[in-house]
């Protein structure tokens, strides 16, 4: 299934990408796609798959799109 | 007593006559500085009923113990006043050196009272006050009163001004500031302009007195290298606060079109990677080691400081997703000191009673053109549109009729921020219970409610988090004074304030004194709203109608079809009164009023309205 990952803030600095397509097998889990991408170390964010909150477990399907977003106190 | 001066300036604009007056220990440790001297002085000293915009309300700046001292990010000051705009007490925090120089000049607070003859610039060097001549500035812009104040005092003094919004009493017109920075949402600015005092320029050359000045100066300065580390190692300011931007885009929190619409296709073209790349310079308060202040060239090429709320609600919120127009729009409220988030609410709302048939005119979503043409009619309150612009949106709704509050985005008068909270029940809520209406300072809980909560719950932990970010945000900041981003954007330990607050002092204070202390002047604050609006209820703590609207749910994306249901709002509200000891109108009870202290100020309201 292919999958877009979108980063939020200084992640996208961290990461060296603002938002890209991956490819995973089915089924994949949101922890199995951040691994591929190389984000697994980043636990302390807020992960949403389509805008909904999701956990590491949370299985994902194909088109979905998993942002990842430190957590701000505003603007 | 060590931390404070112990001084307040107090200075009347009508007679021209100053005076130093001392208060007591009792005083500082009982209201601890900034919103809390605020909030007790104009509850002492103002009569309920009064003409906000009138020579009997004041203008208070207030400071807190650690404002001045070298230490994370404590380069604010808090202005205080009768608000124009909701009718009851209101305040904001600007950046500005103010902070430093009116402590140093001797000073824990001023209280500027009655009305110029003549446009004034208030000058105060350590003891000294003079009423100088703001002429020859009145009618100019804020810039440009900065130029003319540093060619006059150089760089090296704490100013406060206004632009022409303020002169012309405009209801959410805001203090500036030299180093660009804006405050006092409620129309502050509006304040100052209704006594003809154009700017106030501050210089002290005093020590600040400090328990132990050696131990606070070397934690102090050793903090600010470290909260500069963390920023650098964080990104936070890569992007500062508009990185929010691009994440309330993605999980259907943006304020689109007045607020009905959640995320848009084009959000990305002003989201906080296309302002970093356009940034041509960045600016920070006094005592910043994470500057947030990101200026780019707007549409007609001049700099224009932008962060998340002046781009969610004048770019987004208007259809505006073009970076150098919003840049343009911000530009021009920073220039006549206007409050830019009430500003996009107000011209959103104004575009949306135009196409809903509620009021007739020519602006329409998406025209930046038309909207930089209704800042100027608005700041100059030029005609029956610029009067009406000027007067903020539920005064608006009022004269529009036809069902138009529902979607006048405010409560209590205050504009809301940058949040859509369609389905977003505990900011909702934060919104809501903000004691001066809906700012965005008091409680930020969406990263709570996204990530550690349900989107879906109206729970009591929901109402327990609003209370305890209340606590810190509103309360303790507010107090010390200073400036909230190291603590949750870099992860600078909370436990780092009351150390300070310590060392200045030489008490032994806990985080649980600065929530009692908080509860204290939020509940002070109630008695303020209640003194001026006897009949409140339970109904002044709703956010804006429309969120309620059915019809109003999004059709597509992650809160399709869901809105805040009426009912569970009300639970939840509740919850929140229930968890901070208010009765069922959201006042707080005489019991709680005792508990905190505040017999005396209880028995005053009591003149006014009944307490449970």
């Amino acid at each position: 299934m292919k999958i877009t990952i979108k980063l939020i803030g200084p992640l996208i600095y961290k990461a060296g990408f603002s938002e890209k397509k991956l490819v995973l097998p089915d089924p994949a889990t949101v922890g199995d796609a951040l691994e591929r991408a190389r984000l697994e170390k980043y636990r302390e964010v807020i992960i949403t798959v389509n805008g909904r909150a999701v956990c590491f477990s949370d299985v994902l399907k194909d088109g979905d799109r998993l942002a990842l977003s430190p957590i701000y106190s505003g603007g | 007593m060590k931390g404070w001066t112990g001084h307040i300036l107090r200075v009347n604009l009508t007679d021209k006559t100053y005076k130093k007056e001392s208060f007591s220990e009792e005083f500082a440790t009982t209201w601890l500085g900034g919103r809390g001297f605020a909030a007790k002085i104009l509850y002492d000293e103002l009569k309920p009923g009064i003409d906000p915009l009138g020579p009997e309300n004041k203008f208070v700046v207030a400071l807190g113990p650690i404002s001045g001292i070298p230490a994370p990010n404590t380069g604010k000051a808090v202005v205080a006043a009768k608000s124009p705009l909701t009718g009851f007490y209101g305040d904001g925090n600007l950046g500005s050196k103010v902070s430093e120089h009116l402590r140093k000049a001797g000073y824990d607070a001023m209280i500027v009272e009655g009305k110029a003859e003549r446009p004034t610039l208030l000058y105060i060097e350590d003891d000294k006050v003079e009423f100088l001549s703001a002429e020859e500035v009145w009618g100019k812009g804020t810039s440009i009163v900065n130029e003319w104040i540093y060619a006059k005092y150089g760089k090296n003094v704490g100013t406060l001004n206004i632009g022409q919004g303020g002169e012309n009493m405009v209801r959410y017109a805001v203090v500036r500031s030299l180093e660009g920075r804006a405050g006092g949402r409620p129309g502050m600015g509006a304040v100052m302009g209704s006594k003809l005092l154009k700017a106030v320029v501050v210089k002290g050359s005093k020590p600040i007195p400090q328990a132990d000045p050696e131990a606070m100066k070397a934690l102090g300065y050793g903090d600010l290298k470290k909260v500069h580390e963390l920023d650098q190692k964080s990104g936070w300011s890569r992007q500062s606060t508009n990185g929010v931007l691009a994440w309330c885009n993605e999980v259907a929190g943006l304020p689109v079109q007045n607020f009905r619409k959640t995320s848009h296709p084009d959000a990305w073209k002003i989201d906080g990677e296309r302002l970093d790349k356009a940034r041509v310079a960045t600016y920070g308060c006094p005592s910043c080691t994470m500057k947030c202040g990101i200026t780019i060239h707007d549409k007609e090429g001049r700099e224009s400081e932008l962060d998340y709320e002046n781009v969610g609600l004048l770019g987004s919120n208007l259809n505006i997703f073009d970076l150098c127009q919003v840049g343009s729009l911000n530009f021009l409220c920073d220039e006549y000191g206007l409050d830019t988030m009430s500003a996009g609410c107000v011209l959103s709302f104004y575009a949306d009673a135009i196409e809903r048939g509620a009021t007739e005119g020519d602006f329409k979503f998406g025209d930046a053109e038309r909207a930089k043409e209704l800042l100027r009619m608005t700041a100059m309150r030029e005609g029956k549109v610029g009067n009406l612009l000027a007067d903020g949106s539920l005064r608006m709704a009022k004269a529009f009729g036809h069902g138009s509050e529902a979607y006048a985005m405010q409560v209590k008068g205050l504009e809301v921020a940058a949040y859509n909270c369609k389905f977003i029940p505990g900011q909702a809520l934060s919104f809501g219970v903000a004691p001066i209406g809906a700012h965005h300072r008091e409680a930020w809980i969406i990263s709570f409610e996204l990530k550690s909560s349900s989107r879906e719950s109206y729970g009591p932990e929901k109402a327990a988090k609003v209370i305890e970010l209340q606590r810190i945000r509103g309360g303790m900041f507010e107090t010390l004074v200073a400036c909230r981003f190291p603590w949750i954007e870099v992860g600078w330990q909370i436990e780092n304030y009351p150390k300070y607050f310590n060392a200045v002092t030489g008490l032994n204070w806990t985080l649980d004194d600065m929530w009692r202390t908080a509860d204290r002047i939020y509940s002070l604050i109630k008695l303020h709203y209640l003194r001026e609006f006897p009949n409140a209820d339970r109904k002044g703590d709703y956010p804006p109608a429309v969120w309620f609207d059915p019809s109003n749910a999004d059709t597509a994306g992650p809160i399709a079809g869901k809105y805040l249901e009426p009912e569970k709002y009300d639970g939840l509200l509740q919850h929140y009164y229930d968890q901070r000891g208010y009765d069922k109108r959201g006042i707080p009870t005489k019991d709680l009023l005792g508990k905190l202290g505040l017999s005396s100020e209880a028995a005053e309201a009591e003149k006014y309205a009944k307490l449970s």
